[in-house]
């Protein structure tokens, strides 16, 4: 094209990336096994050359995105000259290619860090060698396997833009961002946890040298998930926010085995119990977002998100295999020094609870990852086209997902070792009044069915133990001292930031049960056709068509009608559902308006094309009670993790724990 | 003793989440099949929810959007049977093209609550009198 040409010098940038990470690899492995402080500096300061050579990438990239560089590839393939300027940048994510950077660049990003601020340990060496290794990977991917870079020969005068559904809502500028922040977080302990093994420490230090990440991994990926649930119910629809996607349940298999982790690393702090366990459990959550990766980047399960098939998904099929069987592997090597010593010393405890919660959120991914993998097994073995749909998954995972929430609620208020049996009675016997008392008004306010009369109940048995907590921590502290009980909460928060935290997650998830059990048992999913100027009642409802519309920006048509919303003759709010067509796409994409309110959310959706002049508008309405819970409790479990980050002044203290193998007092 | 208690308890945990597992799936299991694959073997697919795929034939489409009834035939050029589906038709929907419809049939009927477009630019409909690539149109449609 001309002089400065953007697609070699990305290229040229990953090359050097990859560069440097191998040598990063080498001479972390060799330092730590020589002990050779000079290699292992090297080590981490080419991983923060890779760092910033990713960061070239990445921007060499979005320069060629907003300059509408057609001869780089990835800005052919995916771009369009006409797009407004946050679809181009976000279009660096929007593809194979382009999301492959993005995940190699924050990878590179955590490892320049750990790098540059990890504490000097003897774990460190060996968890930035591991590091090094899993990053050669994320770097070989885009600078070799799936190229990006090429340079188009001749150059295209522009391009079909991304996939329409992604340009539709900006959510889809937030929420991959977020999910491989998660991904990448959660790979720091696995790090850990590896170094661990190889230097024969498997106590609680890579533990508690990676808290913070872990945190940080897993509040991202709770975000992102949260964050792809209220995106499915703004663009896709229907008005639902969850399918049982393939790419739905590979991201939340990683999520529900971090979720097991963050809860069972407590129990080796303070008992120094299942080491193995914790070992397995992180080693799992990594080699799950790599085979989930592998699943949907392949081909191999049809999904609404599947990006076709390439060389990719082999390359993450053979990493998955050689990660798997190499961690598992150490493991079994150095089983005589993780095995655990200490026993429970008795079920009805924290640890006790823990543990139950830990097979249940196991039993719910492994029922997940069956239900994701068993179209493959079927048509391998018969031949036979099936599909595994919502009821198998609902039907496989509502028994346990009760079995959780009835332990969210006690497990708190348990003491560890052992529980003394007059507290447990009186919190119980609360706990449980609450939980009768909720179910009891839902079924005298009309509602029916085992699973949401238990839902409700446990939901009052979780608030009765948010209650309990709180009275127990609070109570003597008023008692004793001269301070009103609001200073005495905010000083219990102020000090305990962990469980506080926590606790603001679990009101998070007990608001989002809510909102789940709303929603997806209390819906009512209508289609129906309106005249325009008329009104159609739609229960409580009234609707009344005011026009119909078609509007055009230089990217897009969107064509659709206006609607008035009403209740007992007041307004509440004026919907504007339409079809939007992209320019370059065949796809059109139905664009959905949602009149958000606390009890209820209304979701029009237009039902088939509108034309211009016609005087009546079919829709699809879905009422959805309690739905923006669901949302709310993304946001409130997110301002939990972050609570619970926040540094506090008793973190050494409570990192001090019984010895090993001691016994009960 | 305290080990063999949780690990019979262990045991008892895995057995009864592996029989939730099987229950579920034989509910929850739904078979993609062709009309002649249907033809062939109805009695297997009584009661049971399918996802039956193929091509919308020719003149066949009938919307009626009053009632917001979308009727039609689904074939794969050796079978035909009549679908009926709640809703309107999905925009890319149209003669010739590929769908997958979700339901269960009712007195010969296929009533259907679920209908996906399948258009593909793999697929090419066959000339007049020549007869489909079953396998072809199956791994298409899936």
């Amino acid at each position: 094209m001309n002089e400065l040409s953007l697609g070699p010098i990305g290229s040229a940038s990953l090359l050097l990336a990859l560069a440097f990470s191998v040598w990063s690899l080498i001479a972390a492995w060799v330092g730590a096994v020589r002990r050779d402080a000079g290699l292992l500096t090297s080590s981490r300061l080419a991983g923060v050359a890779t760092f910033l050579a990713m960061s070239v990438a990445v921007a060499v990239m979005e320069i060629a995105l907003l300059t509408d560089d057609f001869s780089v590839s990835y800005v052919a393939e995916t771009s369009r000259a006409a797009n407004p300027v946050w679809v181009k940048m976000v279009t660096l994510w929007a593809a194979l290619e382009g999301s492959l950077i993005l995940w190699g660049w924050l990878l590179s990003g955590y490892w320049a860090l750990l790098a540059l601020r990890a504490p000097n340990t003897p774990l460190r060496p060996w968890a930035l060698a591991v590091m090094a290794s899993v990053q050669t990977f994320f770097v070989l991917v885009p600078a070799v396997i799936a190229p990006p870079f090429e340079v188009m020969n001749p150059v295209p005068a522009d391009g079909p833009g991304p996939n329409p559904l992604l340009q539709n809502h900006w959510m889809m500028a937030v929420h991959p961002f977020l999910m491989y922040l998660g991904f990448v977080g959660l790979t720091v302990p696995f790090a850990y946890a590896m170094a661990a093994l190889i230097t024969r420490r498997p106590g609680s230090e890579w533990m508690l040298q990676t808290r913070r990440w872990t945190l940080i991994g897993w509040g991202f990926l709770t975000a992102a998930i949260v964050t792809g649930g209220w995106w499915s119910y703004e663009v896709l629809g229907w008005g639902g926010y969850w399918a049982w996607d393939p790419v739905e349940n590979v991201s939340f298999i990683p999520w529900l085995t971090a979720t097991a982790f963050i809860h069972s690393v407590q129990v080796q702090q303070r008992r120094h119990m299942l080491k193995a366990w914790n070992l397995a459990l992180i080693i799992l959550t990594f080699s799950m977002t790599l085979l989930g990766t592998f699943l949907t980047r392949s081909g191999v399960v049809s999904s609404v998100h599947a990006f076709g098939d390439g060389p990719v998904g082999p390359a993450f099929l053979a990493f998955f295999v050689v990660v798997t069987v190499i961690s598992l592997g150490l493991m079994a090597w150095r089983w005589d020094q993780v095995r655990d010593r200490a026993d429970l010393d008795h079920p009805v405890s924290r640890e006790g609870t823990f543990l139950a919660g830990n097979v249940l959120f196991l039993a719910i991914a492994f029922a997940v990852l069956l239900g994701t993998l068993f179209p493959l097994i079927v048509e391998a073995f018969t031949g036979d086209k099936v599909t595994v749909g919502a009821p198998f998954f609902d039907a496989a995972t509502l028994p346990l997902w009760m079995g959780v929430l009835g332990l969210m609620g006690i497990g708190p208020l348990l003491p560890w070792r052992r529980a003394r049996w007059q507290t447990l009675r009186s919190n119980l016997t609360w706990m449980t009044g609450v939980g009768v008392a909720f179910a009891v008004v839902a079924a005298a306010l009309g509602m029916r069915g085992t699973y949401p009369l238990l839902t409700v109940g446990l939901i009052g048995w979780n608030l009765a133990s948010f209650a309990l907590l709180l009275t127990a921590a609070v109570v003597p502290r008023v008692r004793v001292g001269t301070r009103s009980v609001v200073q005495v909460i905010g000083d219990y928060a102020f000090e305990n930031r962990r469980r506080f935290g926590s606790m603001i997650v679990h009101l998070g998830v007990v608001v989002m049960a809510a909102g789940i059990l709303g929603s997806s048992g209390y819906r009512v999913d209508e289609q129906v056709r309106i005249e325009m100027g008329e009104t159609h009642a739609f229960r409580d409802l009234e609707f009344t068509a005011l026009n119909t519309f078609v509007e055009q920006t230089e990217y897009r048509i969107g064509a659709g009608a206006t609607v008035r919303v009403e209740r007992d003759g007041e307004v509440l709010g004026t919907l504007r559902p339409k079809i939007n067509s992209f320019f370059g796409q065949s796809m059109d994409v139905p664009t959905p308006d949602v009149l958000y309110l606390p009890l209820y959310d209304v979701y029009l959706n237009v039902g088939a094309g509108v034309r211009e002049g016609q005087d009546f508008v079919i829709l699809r309405v879905v009422r959805s009670p309690l739905i923006s819970w669901i949302w709310v409790g993304g946001v409130v479990m997110a301002l939990g993790t972050a609570y619970a980050l926040t540094p506090s002044r008793r973190r050494e203290r409570e990192t001090l724990s019984a010895p090993e193998g001691s016994q009960t007092a | 003793m305290k080990r063999l208690i949780y690990g019979l308890l262990g045991v008892g945990v895995l057995a009864a989440s592996g029989f939730l597992i099987q229950r579920a799936l034989s509910d929850g299991l739904v078979y993609f099949v062709l009309p002649s694959e249907y033809a062939a073997e109805p009695e297997q697919y009584e009661d049971r929810r399918i996802r039956l795929g193929g091509i919308v034939e020719r003149g066949s489409i009938d919307f009626d959007d009053r009632e917001l009834q979308l009727a039609f035939q689904v074939t794969d050029s050796l079978e035909t049977y009549p679908v009926r589906h709640r809703g309107t038709p999905p925009e890319l929907f149209q003669e010739n093209t590929g769908v997958v419809v979700e339901g269960r049939f009712e007195d010969g009927v296929f009533v259907s609550d679920n209908l996906l477009v399948k258009h593909s630019e793999v697929y090419e409909a066959p000339a007049e009198g020549q007869h489909i690539d079953l396998e072809e149109l199956k791994d298409t449609l899936q």
